[in-house]
């Protein structure tokens, strides 16, 4: 039952379940408001004990909302999970769950990962530089052994 | 308990409800579930050893089924409020865009972006710029 660091490792993960088991997968979004969890002062403090109680009191004031994303597949298992509390990713992530949505009454197909094709891109650069590399050494050794130290250079450049 | 689906719009203006009957109070969940719609016929049929996977390849696109609840349950299931709206697929697109405008409202509890300690950087940058402004207009541009 992991939570994944981000929005979009989440989202990535999900669309691959859905593409797996599209019409047993379900998505269920919780908002909790909840007071200040107590585990500040159920911490073993032996020494300031009755200092920190009094905040403690005190913070109940302003308690604190949570968003939690859950992806279950009942049949394989599968929970994928993510949490928040930034009220800036909200909007962002119904978008997501619109997508996903989308995927789920498509039999799992056409679920648009957005940000991971960028991630493809580097790593393709990355394989292509290399290569390029190696057949700059190639070529490197072919004209090395033909005009000598000379050739090397020209290579190089 | 449930009374059978609502329409898209009703159950957007029921959920508006439950979400600002949630703020009054300082703690309490809403569950939202999305689904896939597969109670009705039209659904994939059950697995065979023929077909292993036959929700992989649907006849045609399945609604959705999107839920909400107050998650109450077992001593205090008399208050519990179920919502549930069946959405089309063609209606996928805009349901979406008026589902996060209500929940963008009623998640009011979660962290708003912290501008202050922005602020605080650019009030020092004019400050700094502004005592440096009359000597150093070469460095700034």
């Amino acid at each position: 039952m992991p939570y994944l660091p981000t929005a979009q490792l989440w989202l990535t993960q999900s669309s691959l379940l859905l593409s797996a088991r599209p019409a047993t997968t379900r998505i269920t979004t919780k908002y909790t408001i909840a007071p200040k969890p107590k585990s500040k002062s159920s911490k073993p403090k032996p020494i300031s004990a009755t200092e920190t109680e009094a905040p403690a009191l005190s913070v109940p004031a302003a308690p604190t909302a949570e968003l939690t994303l859950k992806t279950f597949d009942p049949v394989s298992g599968t929970t994928l999970k993510y949490k928040t509390n930034k009220a800036a990713e909200v909007s962002r992530l119904i978008q997501i769950l619109g997508r996903l949505a989308r995927g789920m009454g498509n039999g799992g197909k056409g679920i648009d990962v957005g940000e991971e094709r960028v991630t493809v891109g580097i790593k393709m650069e990355g394989v292509v530089e290399g290569v390029v590399e190696t057949v700059k050494e190639g070529l490197e050794k072919v004209v090395g052994g033909v005009g000598g130290g000379k050739g090397k250079k020209k290579g190089k450049k | 308990m449930s009374e059978g689906h609502m329409s898209n719009d009703e159950f957007l203006a029921s959920l508006n409800d439950l979400f600002s009957t949630g703020r009054t109070k300082d703690h309490g969940s809403i569950y939202l579930t999305q689904k896939c719609m597969t109670y009705s016929q039209d659904a994939p049929p059950s697995a065979t050893p023929n077909i292993p996977f036959p929700d992989l390849n649907p006849a045609k696109p399945l609604p959705i089924i999107i839920r909400a609840t107050n998650g109450k349950s077992k001593e205090k299931r008399a208050q519990k409020i179920k919502l549930s709206t069946i959405v089309e697929v063609a209606a996928l697109e805009g349901f979406y865009a008026r589902y996060a405008e209500v929940c963008k409202v009623g998640m009011s509890g979660l962290k708003k972006r912290d501008r202050s300690k922005a602020k605080e950087k650019l009030k020092a940058k004019k400050k700094k710029q502004g005592a440096a402004g009359a000597g150093a207009a070469d460095v700034k541009s």
